[in-house]
């Protein structure tokens, strides 16, 4: 847990990734001056709230106007400080996306775009307001870190560790009641190095965000089946953590990548890039959003129509347990 | 599903025999002694298509199984049973066709009982020869389990029919290195590291002493584990499982 931070487990157990974020720029916000909230129209959607109360000199709403919050945001960072800018992860990545280019990664401006109800975590307010493309967006901007945390804890560190690093970042999080995967904040947070949550030499799955708790339950279903699955919480789609990908393309040959996101540009494509750079052989499933725009629904229903959720992996580590990762060999015994 | 003789003569045919090519290539003495032998050498059962052939050519050796039309020397057996008794080192006499190369009979014999040191009453002291039957154990062990499934054993064709693509890899440090693969009722014993994938079980052991020991069961697998003769990595539960088709294996070529 980052230090000086003073909120509690029951807290994460009972706040949203959206509200710990809140909770724990106001905390670093106390710790460091040069940090400044930005919304457009949105603070209590994106709870900063508590930002504004206890920062009102540090805080600036501008309005439904998102692109000129990434250009001002640009130009505070310039001068030396560190602009949190929290918005809707459809406006910031979309509508915002030439401002966040050219404004911010362009210049290399040390930005910090927190983007809520990312996802299809925004379940009923429709296909408009998901954001299923972010990733790839931002993950096409040079210079830019993507990170999607897996629960509040991860968000906690994540974000503390995103005013640490230099340069621009993009951290998507979710809006709904996000279950914790973490028991608690103490553990090793680095931007580019997956966390390990579960141990096995059949088969990875790698997943980003909330689907992270999502394919430890389908390692666990796994489990009851015989079969014995690693997990890796990517948080962070770039720079990704090649290592851990290697290691498990080496350990296990078959890899499943899991996001709330379309399967083309995010999660899996990075994956994919450094499997396919590495030359190595390797069956990869990628899970999401099957190039389709998500429907309207309850976040945990979505889940399940785009095989995200933890029945729905634990189909597909079935169907990839089927799948040779190379031609069959001849089956004779060696003499 | 074969009869225990019969799956004892698979293991003795596919698993025990083979390992004479081992010995051959180890030993120097043995080499020196089958050196630019040509000839066919058939071990089989009367009457029946059990059998298989050692060919001595081009100063290489290759097992085959099988019957060879026109070997130079056959031992032949009255039936499975004197065959698996002649290889357990049990008194049991074969007809000799081909007797008048002797120099042939003479030379591969040698070979045969050198699969002796398989035996568990063998203790050799030469390292060099320690080291050669670890090799042929771990060798044997794989081999066996694999041929296990391919007979039918109940317990083995259960276990290999409802397993993922997984490897259970022995290695031994400066040592040989073997290990068995299973896919959905398929398996296959190899020699060497698999290097595709990690394994699912691992027993890893420190150097040859600690292998011979574990492998001849002089010391228990736990007690083993204790004092580090063995390092055991991955499902636990299936080393166990494996470690007890390897006791069924050790009992059926030794009775």
């Amino acid at each position: 847990m980052a230090k000086g931070l003073t909120w509690t487990v029951a807290d994460a157990d009972h706040m949203t990734q959206a509200e710990i974020y809140g909770e724990v720029l106001t905390q670093l916000g106390a710790q460091n001056e040069k940090i400044i909230a930005l919304t457009a129209d949105l603070a209590g959607s994106t709870k900063i709230g508590r930002f504004q109360k206890d920062f009102p000199d540090r805080f600036v709403n501008l309005g439904v106007a998102e692109m000129n919050m990434m250009g001002m945001a640009s130009g505070l960072a310039s001068v030396g400080f560190i602009p949190v800018v929290s918005t809707f992860a459809v406006f910031a990545s979309l509508r915002c996306a030439e401002f966040v280019r050219t404004d911010i990664c362009y210049q290399n401006r040390n930005v910090k775009i927190i983007a809520t109800h990312s996802g299809t975590s925004f379940g009923q307010a429709g296909t408009t307001h998901h954001c299923t493309e972010d990733l790839a967006v931002m993950r096409s901007f040079a210079g830019m870190k993507v990170i999607a945390p897996a629960d509040s804890y991860e968000t906690a560190n994540a974000l503390a560790a995103a005013i640490e690093a230099e340069g621009p970042v993009y951290m998507r999080i979710g809006r709904s009641f996000e279950p914790p995967l973490h028991k608690s904040a103490d553990f090793d947070f680095e931007i580019g190095k997956a966390i390990q949550i579960h141990e096995g030499t059949d088969i990875t799955v790698i997943a980003c965000g909330r689907t992270v708790l999502s394919a430890l339950e389908a390692a666990e279903i796994a489990q009851q089946q015989g079969l014995s699955v690693r997990v890796l919480d990517m948080h962070t789609i770039k720079p990704i953590d090649t290592d851990a990908v290697l290691q498990a393309v080496g350990d296990t040959r078959r890899i499943i990548t899991v996001e709330d996101h379309n399967v083309i540009g995010g999660l899996g494509s990075a994956v994919a890039e450094v499997i396919a750079a590495s030359g190595k052989g390797c069956v990869l499933r990628k899970l999401g959003l099957q190039d389709q725009f998500s429907i309207v629904g309850y976040p945990e229903d979505l889940l399940h129509r785009y095989g995200i959720d933890g029945d729905g992996i634990a189909e597909a580590i079935q169907q990839v347990m089927k799948t040779d990762f190379e031609a069959d060999e001849d089956w004779e015994d060696e003499v | 599903m074969l009869t225990r003789d019969e799956l004892k003569s698979r293991l003795f045919l596919r698993v025990a025999l083979p390992l004479t090519k081992v010995v051959r290539e180890d030993d120097p003495k043995m080499r020196s002694l089958t050196r630019n032998m040509n000839a066919v050498v058939q071990f089989a059962v009367k009457g029946a298509d059990t059998g298989a052939h050692l060919v001595f050519e081009n100063d290489g050796l290759e097992v085959v199984q099988g019957i060879h039309e026109k070997p130079t020397v056959a031992f032949i057996f009255k039936d499975v049973k004197s065959l698996n008794d002649f290889f357990a080192g049990k008194l049991a006499l074969p007809s000799i066709k081909g007797l008048w190369r002797l120099d042939v009979i003479l030379r591969t014999v040698p070979l045969l009982l050198s699969l002796k040191m398989l035996m568990p009453e063998a203790d050799p002291k030469d390292p060099a020869k320690r080291a050669l039957k670890v090799k042929l154990l771990l060798y044997m062990v794989t081999s066996a389990l694999s041929q296990l499934n391919k007979s039918g054993d109940p317990a083995m064709a259960k276990l290999v029919a409802e397993s993922p693509d997984r490897i259970y890899q022995w290695i031994v440090e400066g040592g040989p290195s073997a290990y068995l693969r299973m896919k959905a009722g398929k398996s296959k014993a190899g020699r060497g590291v698999y290097t595709r994938r990690r394994p699912f079980v691992l027993m890893k052991f420190p150097d040859i002493d600690g292998a011979y020991q574990v492998l001849t069961s002089k010391v228990a697998l736990v007690e083993a584990v204790k004092q580090g003769f063995v390092v055991t990595e991955g499902a636990m539960e299936y080393s166990k499982e494996i470690g007890i088709r390897m006791q069924v294996i050790e009992e059926l070529m030794a009775n």
